[in-house]
């Protein structure tokens, strides 16, 4: 057996703890590497460094834990963007499980920002039925979620809601996506509304999106923990996003030195097999 | 190192590395913790349903007398519910019709008016811009990457001819594609395991 | 009855939507958010369907004691106890997940959510096996997609650009290799002649394409995102939509009633 019909044979769980060490060590020697935010996020921070303030915006929590590494960090961050150019806040959720994601970084940034609830932010909660509340919220948004907060409390007692009726009253919406419903942001709220849409996403969610932004349905595209980090880099906040981007930077050479590997191995067997 | 001093915070560690010592083997720690994930989750079903839609949406109304505005849904809602009750269960099938209904309904409205019509008019581009070669080259591009992709999976002819070279350029644009969403897909992945090493060492060990 | 009156309701309510969207006005734009917020209600109950089963299971499983059962057990006592302590923590804040609720705050962040998460997380540990042992060049297109990969995995993070000099040194040698192997087994001498072409096209762009990259890395992800992906992608949800739309016309219409089963 030659060197790499050995390798070739190596133990999955060598590779797991390869894998395992190369993301903690950029951890433990605190290794951070500067990097130049990309387009996508600087046209989307430049839009929302574009809206007047006292605007309202609506930012949609569509993930859950599943994703929360590439998107708790993207929201907070937009958060902090929002909070520090006074524009209002209306946090909903299309997946039940974000809502409570969602929550924790709004309550988190608000108190940095001296930010109240009912003033400068309302959680409206989560509806089921998608496109559904899509539509309705165009014409009626308080009355898509019957007119009170999660917490069954009036919308109509809150300032933060005033003057808001439907997307007209809203400057943009920022949907953070984990799966289908980014494409139903731009199918239902973009074409048959106008409203402006910013999308952040997953990483495996990122590239299916671009089709909306080329035809002017999306302002901007947020692709996983990259876009994260380039966004905190922008409001000036280190994150978890930016302690990341080491790790993720050594895993992806570390992945493409496997498939090297592998393929050298496939090139020697495959000439052992023809000789 | 500053090791957390928070019982729920080791309680999180624990099922976090009961779900990864299945990277080693199967075993009753991962199976444990895969149970209690399976079993919350659909907990969840039931919690979500009462509290972000029966209780806003007809437990409060009817409270407040106005059971007429929501008394088909009422119905539709509870016909859904025989599901549970194998002799009437046929029953459901009306509440499953509607929502079916109106799914194939918002399908249509969202891809004619969501998707063909704004992306078909995306892709209606200049072929010549004058004194900008960059986007004429990308012009064509987007226009006939489109089309021809478009002509390798739809259309069932066999591939030969100037068909096929059209297909046979179709398909380097998809592989660029899935390339990409392949290339994204790794990146998506190794975000989620970056997290949970994250709170390992910094929430849990407190060693960075 | 048990079939007729369910396909005339898909069909009132397919269709009504449908007209709604071409004609806007009184009464069909009315008709469609009344519809569309009883949809609100209805759909919440579609997530329950199927967890009776589940629970039946499990139970099942625990009556006649076979292999596993205990994990049966903790499922439904997980299931239960999920339930109970939601109920009591959202009805005593007013939502379960209320932020003075306990449920929210040890049980959904502490319990659920490190679950949930590390469930995904170790989807990375697969996905670097399958890096080892599956991705090969075994074809052009193959490796057309391996090298956007790659040019995409190294153009979205820091250094990215640096690394992309050995990546492709290496990827030289090993088309060089390939190419000399060929060689061996080719008889034609135009075959030979176009493989000592491409040897030679290699090693002489090698330089200078390392070179670009090293400089554009980024704008060139960028470009591969915004212009050939995004045309491929497009051409392919293009077809999912008409597709779509045939599926749910002919749902509408009644020819499709897989539903009903």
């Amino acid at each position: 057996m030659n060197t790499f019909e050995k390798l070739a044979q190596i133990d999955r769980r060598i590779i797991y703890l390869i894998l395992f060490i190369v993301v903690a060590i950029p951890f433990l020697f605190k290794v951070q590497i500067s990097m130049k935010p990309t387009s996508d996020v600087v046209e989307a921070y430049e839009f929302i460094d574009s809206i007047p303030e006292g605007s309202a915006v609506i930012i949609s929590i569509d993930y859950d834990a599943s994703s929360m590494p590439e998107l708790q960090p993207m929201l907070e961050a937009i958060l902090r963007h929002l909070f520090s150019r006074n524009i209002r806040v209306l946090l909903m959720s299309q997946w039940a499980l974000g809502l409570p994601l969602g929550q924790e970084a709004i309550e988190q940034v608000a108190e940095e920002y001296d930010k109240k609830y009912g003033v400068d932010y309302v959680v409206l909660g989560y509806r089921p039925g998608l496109q559904a509340v899509i539509i309705n919220m165009g014409r009626d948004l308080p009355a898509t979620f019957d007119n009170v907060d999660y917490k069954n409390r009036p919308l109509k007692d809150m300032p933060v809601m005033e003057g808001i009726k439907n997307y007209g009253n809203i400057a943009v919406i920022i949907g953070l996506e984990a799966g289908s419903v980014g494409d139903l942001w731009a199918q239902f709220a973009n074409s048959r509304y106008g409203v402006k849409l910013i999308l952040g996403a997953t990483a495996v969610v990122a590239p299916d999106l671009y089709p909306y932004k080329q035809a002017g349905q999306v302002v901007a595209i947020l692709g996983g923990l990259r876009a994260a980090a380039d966004y905190e880099t922008l409001v000036k906040h280190k994150g978890a996003a930016t302690y990341g981007m080491a790790s993720q930077a050594f895993v992806h050479f570390l992945i493409i030195a496997f498939i090297i590997l592998g393929n050298i191995g496939y090139l020697a067997s495959r000439r052992k097999r023809r000789s | 190192m500053h090791l957390s001093t928070s019982i729920w915070v080791w309680i999180a560690a624990f099922f976090t590395l009961a779900i990864f010592s299945f990277l080693y083997k199967d075993n009753p720690f991962y199976r444990f913790a895969e149970s209690v994930f399976v079993g919350s989750s659909a907990a969840f079903a039931f919690l979500n349903l009462w509290f972000f839609d029966v209780k806003p949406k007809l437990w409060d109304p009817i409270a407040k007398g106005n059971i007429l505005y929501v008394i088909i849904p009422l119905i539709l809602s509870i016909l859904m519910l025989t599901r549970f009750i194998p002799k009437i269960k046929w029953l459901s099938r009306w509440a499953i019709a509607f929502t079916v209904g109106m799914g194939a309904g918002l399908g249509i409205t969202g891809m004619i008016q969501g998707y063909l019509v704004p992306q078909l008019k995306g892709t209606f581009l200049p072929l010549w811009v004058p004194g900008n070669l960059a986007t004429t080259v990308n012009n064509w591009l987007l226009v006939f990457g489109t089309i021809f992709t478009i002509t390798y999976f739809y259309f069932s002819k066999p591939i030969k001819g100037k068909f096929g070279v059209a297909a046979k350029i179709g398909i380097i644009f998809i592989m660029v594609a899935f390339g990409a969403s392949f290339g994204y897909t790794i990146m998506a992945r190794v975000s989620l395991l970056i997290g949970r090493v994250y709170f390992l060492l910094h929430t849990w060990l407190g060693m960075v | 009855m048990k079939r007729e009156i369910p396909l005339l309701i898909t069909f009132i309510a397919g269709f009504l939507i449908v007209v709604a969207l071409f004609i806007p006005h009184p009464p069909f734009n009315k008709i469609e958010e009344t519809f569309n917020s009883w949809y609100i209600i209805v759909a919440g109950f579609t997530f329950i369907l199927g967890i009776d089963s589940l629970i039946l299971h499990n139970w099942e499983k625990i009556r006649r004691r076979s292999e596993g059962w205990p994990f049966a057990l903790t499922v439904i006592l997980s299931f239960f106890i999920t339930l109970i302590w939601g109920i009591v923590s959202g009805v005593r804040t007013g939502h379960i997940f209320s932020t003075n609720s306990t449920f929210r705050n040890y049980f959904y962040l502490y319990i659920y959510v490190p679950l949930q998460a590390t469930m995904f997380a170790i989807l990375s540990f697969f996905i670097a096996s399958a890096a080892y042992r599956a991705f090969r060049a075994r074809t052009l297109n193959a490796t057309l997609l391996l090298l956007t990969a790659s040019i995409v995995m190294l153009g979205r993070v820091p250094l990215g650009n640096v690394a992309l000099i050995p990546v492709i040194s290496i990827a030289v040698l090993m088309l060089l290799w390939v190419l000399v192997d060929e060689l061996k087994y080719v008889t034609s001498p135009t075959q030979r002649l176009i493989y000592i072409g491409i040897a030679v096209v290699a090693v002489v762009a090698a330089f200078p394409i390392t070179k670009f990259l090293y400089h554009n890395l980024s704008p060139v992800t960028d470009w591969i995102m915004n212009v050939p992906q995004m045309a491929a992608k497009r051409g392919l949800f293009i077809g999912l939509a008409l597709g779509g739309i045939a599926v749910s016309l002919r749902i509408i219409l009644g020819i499709e009633q897989s539903y009903m089963s």
